[in-house]
């Protein structure tokens, strides 16, 4: 009797849960996407990249097709980057560089009109990408306005236009989320549910029909290549895309300062570094919550002229506190650090242990420009040889050991299968440090020995190369026919 | 099909060659060993015991019996049945993995019957062509022989190759290649020729290949296993130079044929590094003997003749570097062990390996202080800490570490007194990093023993 008893009350709960559930009309059956056509269609267009992707022994095109949203009345637009940001995290490791770029850039309108486009570059965080519309005549067209100001709350719902292939019409379609999460940490912003990464920079709608953000990869790689303690942390972490809202003022800012060339400026800092847990706070005795313990400073960097060492903690930028206390907030240093952009002045609250004693002490850092990424190196194509080089860039230092100093050349970025270099033995990652009997510093500087080979015709070509900590000689025999 | 392998020998002589293959299985089967040794892997981070199989050759009346370092080299117990079916235990000797070969020694008082030993012919003479006999325990199934010819007695393999246990193996030596079939299992067993003399060890297959079988020429194991016997293990200089064939490259530095080797690396701070040799030298003469490398098959002749001297011992070097020949003189060092000891930190999650002087050459290090992380556990305390395989662990609470027996002494100092959290200083690459790990306390002291040369 008492089981039936239960089972009544229980039965009732449910019954009163599914009242609750399935009672209110919720927003979503109401929202009304008719609304929003006019707005939509005078700033989404339709851009089409032709994309050429190289990596190594291998090139391939493709043809991506993305929503975009015009955001400047001068024809700024932006669109999914992903694709076309360069994978730079593993090319120093395997010697093998993905380069893509892309070849060919067109925009169309809803209402048809076609456009040329210049690929401007990508914002390395929210693998935003720009570019801007080519017009004969300067048009003026009607940018998107963001909702600066909207106060995300878990249960709202979220609307955006999805783009869908290009043998149906008409081109968009809708989808509605929801915000499933107010996310704290790492760093704040609103998490959805119910969208999918094929949707990603899709602008989002709050049922008030503004546009308050787009959609984003809230847990991409964030920290910068230059930064190795960073990097092997964000590879280590899970790869579960996080959706979020990429919020309106964010966006605004990069828009403010869209990419000239490939990826947005960043500031750097020339440090390795990891975060200051509790558990090491506690052993080393320190009165902070959480900071960057400074690891190792790279030669020559802002980090080693503003006098950072290594050792040193910096719980403080710019008065604000770094309570950077797991090493998944390394990024948020990084990203900060990064967003201050090169040449900025910063002022670091440090803390620094000498004797068993520690002092705070406070130091004025001027950031620079954060090293090329291997995928951005200047490079040179010989065609004879069929192999590219590429300069030696700061991560293949860091990656190999390297003394920047002694240890010069160029490496071996693209080579033909079945090409003169390939069979000769050359591989990707080798770094060429002799063509015949002279020394190579540079791109440049292989560039004009190659030059020099390709109009002396010579029977062989004997490189001196660095391969996996050990040096040898290839003979390349070119096929001058 | 099934028919195929009757009309190998030929029809002509069949009669005399089943004679001679009677004859070499009679001498060489009793003598054959099959190995079952239990070895010892640290590279998931715990101390993982792995039943394996190999075979031996009996080759000396107290019961040694040689066989590969990959079979037996890190075994802890080694269990072998002998050919009259025999259970016998026996014990590692000593081992060299620069050319795989172990010796290991049967524990007689546990045998009944007479002991069977083979007898080491002259791989220097054999010929391609020449019929050989391969014996052992394919995939484990004991008592097996197959036959084949000589494929080529000259093959290189490039000093890349390592064992399963991490060592750089076969600078030294060529190998006999054969078509006669071996598979996993037939490791450390012998090749026999058709009087029945053991004419190489066989050790390496080509996986999905037909018949593609290399043996270690037996002059080159009798030379290590007499060493193994008086002196326990091989000892050899090193000069930290890395040469290349010269085939290719006669027009670029002016050389004439077959005069010279070529030195295409060094290693920073070996002798020769000291000694300022180059990489681009060619070393004519060694001690006023003339020297030459000029295809990649000779380079193993060159490297074995370096590593003869004992060493210190002050050598000459005669080099033509550009147009000019210049005289180097120079001490040879000795090569030291490959690997280092392992040890399993129990507690704390990971397994740690010394750091030998090749290892620090061979993982870019800047000294060989510290312990090398060799494995982390899956789901442990020192990977939640964020440890690393190849990690450089240099100090324990701060507490700076010379070497592994350091280690090991603070490793279980602390376990002892039961420490809960540990401070680890972490060398990766160019950076420090320091981690914090939580102790399992359930895990008590670990022993000494577990610390082995090998």
């Amino acid at each position: 009797m008492k089981s039936c008893k239960l089972n009544n009350c229980l039965w009732a709960i449910l019954f009163q849960l599914i009242l609750l559930v399935s009672a209110p009309p919720v927003s979503s059956q109401n929202f009304d996407f008719s609304k929003l056509e006019p707005q939509v269609s005078a700033y989404t267009v339709i851009v089409e990249v032709q994309i050429e992707v190289s990596f190594g022994i291998n090139s391939s095109d493709q043809e991506e097709r993305y929503l975009g949203t015009i955001v400047s009345d001068d024809g700024l637009v932006v669109f999914d980057g992903t694709d076309l940001a360069s994978d730079n995290l593993f090319s120093s490791f395997s010697g093998v560089t993905v380069k893509t770029t892309p070849t060919k850039v067109g925009v169309t309108t809803l209402d048809g009109l076609h456009y040329d486009g210049e690929f401007l570059g990508y914002d390395r965080f929210t693998k935003v990408g720009f570019l801007k519309i080519i017009s004969p005549q300067e048009k003026h067209f009607s940018p998107i306005k963001f909702n600066k100001h909207h106060q995300f709350r878990v249960g709202e719902w979220l609307a955006l236009y999805m783009i869908m292939p290009d043998f149906v019409s008409p081109p968009l379609a809708a989808d509605i989320g929801m915000v499933s999460s107010l996310i704290e940490s790492p760093e704040p912003f609103p998490l959805t549910v119910g969208f999918n990464a094929m949707q990603l920079t899709a602008v989002l709608y709050n049922s008030a029909y503004e546009p308050v953000g787009m959609l984003g990869n809230m847990m991409d790689p964030a920290s910068s290549s230059a930064d190795m303690g960073g990097m092997l942390e964000s590879m280590e972490s899970s790869g579960i895309p996080l959706l979020g809202v990429i919020t309106g003022d964010r966006i605004e800012q990069l828009i403010a300062t869209p990419p000239t060339k490939g990826e947005i400026e960043r500031g750097w800092l020339g440090i390795s570094l990891q975060a200051l847990t509790k558990d090491i706070a506690e052993f080393w005795g320190l009165p902070l919550s959480g900071g960057i313990i400074v690891n190792e400073i790279i030669r020559n960097s802002p980090a080693a002229a503003g006098g950072l060492k290594i050792g040193d903690i910096i719980y403080q930028v710019n008065g604000e506190p770094i309570a950077v206390d797991r090493e998944e907030k390394v990024a948020v240093f990084q990203r900060m650090i990064a967003a201050l952009g090169p040449s900025a002045q910063v002022e670091l609250g440090v803390m620094r242990s000498s004797d068993g004693a520690q002092d705070s002490v406070t130091l004025l850092v001027t950031l620079q420009k954060a090293p090329i990424s291997p995928s951005d190196a200047p490079d040179y194509e010989d065609l004879s040889l069929e192999l590219t080089v590429r300069e030696l860039v700061f991560a293949d230092y860091m990656v190999n050991n390297l003394d920047s100093e002694d240890f010069k050349g160029v490496v071996v970025s693209e080579l033909t299968p079945g090409g003169p270099a390939s069979i000769a033995g050359l591989s990707l990652g080798d770094v060429i440090q002799r063509v015949g009997s002279t020394e190579i510093r540079s791109v440049a500087e292989a560039q004009k020995a190659l030059e020099k080979v390709s109009s002396a015709h010579p029977k062989e070509v004997i490189f001196f190369i660095w391969r996996q900590n050990q040096t040898m000689f290839v003979n390349v025999k070119p096929n001058w026919n | 099909m099934t028919l195929l392998g009757i009309s190998v020998f030929g029809q002509n002589s069949s009669t005399t060659n089943q004679k001679q293959i009677y004859n070499a299985r009679d001498k060489v089967m009793p003598a054959v060993v099959h190995i079952q040794p239990v070895i010892k892997n640290y590279t998931t981070g715990e101390l993982e015991k792995q039943a394996v199989v190999g075979s031996g050759i009996v080759f000396h009346p107290e019961g040694y019996v040689v066989t590969n370092y990959h079979v037996a080299g890190k075994a802890e117990r080694i269990i072998c049945t002998l050919y009259d079916k025999e259970i016998v235990s026996a014990e590692f000797i000593g081992g060299d993995p620069p050319t795989d070969i172990a010796v290991i020694k049967l524990n007689l008082d546990e045998h009944k019957g007479p002991l069977v030993m083979a007898e080491f012919g002259n791989s220097d003479s054999v010929q391609v062509g020449q019929y050989v006999l391969a014996m052992g325990s394919p995939f484990a199934l004991s008592r097996s022989v197959s036959a084949g010819v000589i494929s080529t007695r000259d093959r290189y393999f490039s000093p890349d190759v390592r064992l399963p246990s991490g060592e750089r193996t076969g600078s030294y030596n060529l190998w006999i290649q054969t078509d006669a079939a071996i598979n996993p299992g037939n490791s450390g067993g012998p090749l026999v020729d058709l009087t029945g003399k053991v004419v190489g060890i066989n050790s390496r297959a080509t996986l999905f290949a037909n018949n593609l079988g290399f043996a270690i020429p037996i002059n080159v194991v009798r030379e290590v296993t007499q060493a193994i016997l008086t002196e326990g293990k091989v000892t050899r200089s090193w000069l930290g130079i890395h040469c290349q064939a010269l085939v290719e490259l006669e027009g670029y530095f002016g050389t004439e044929r077959n005069n010279g080797v070529l030195v295409s690396s060094i290693d920073p701070g070996s002798p020769a590094d000291q000694g300022f040799l180059k990489a681009g030298d060619i070393i004519l003469k060694v001690n006023g003997q003339a020297v030459s490398a000029r295809f990649v098959e000779e380079l193993p002749a060159f490297y074995y003749m370096i590593s003869k001297f004992a060493p210190g011992t002050k050598i000459s070097l005669e080099v033509l570097r550009g147009a000019e020949t210049f005289n180097f003189s120079m001490a040879t060092k000795s090569l030291g062990e490959l690997q280092g000891d392992d040890f399993e930190a129990k507690g704390w999650g990971f397994t740690v390996k010394g750091i030998t002087r090749q290892m620090r050459l061979e993982n870019q290090l800047e000294d060989t202080i510290g312990v090398i992380v060799s494995g982390v556990k899956r789901v442990g305390f020192a990977e939640d800490g964020g440890l690393t395989r190849g990690d450089v662990i240099t100090a324990i609470n701060s507490n700076e570490l010379a070497d592994l027996a350091e280690f090991i002494g603070i490793y279980n100092q602390m376990t002892s007194a039961e420490q809960e959290k540990v401070l680890l200083t972490v060398r990766r690459g160019k950076g420090i990093r320091y981690m914090v790990i939580t102790a399992d306390k359930s895990k008590g002291v670990s022993l000494n023993e577990e610390l082995q040369t090998e």
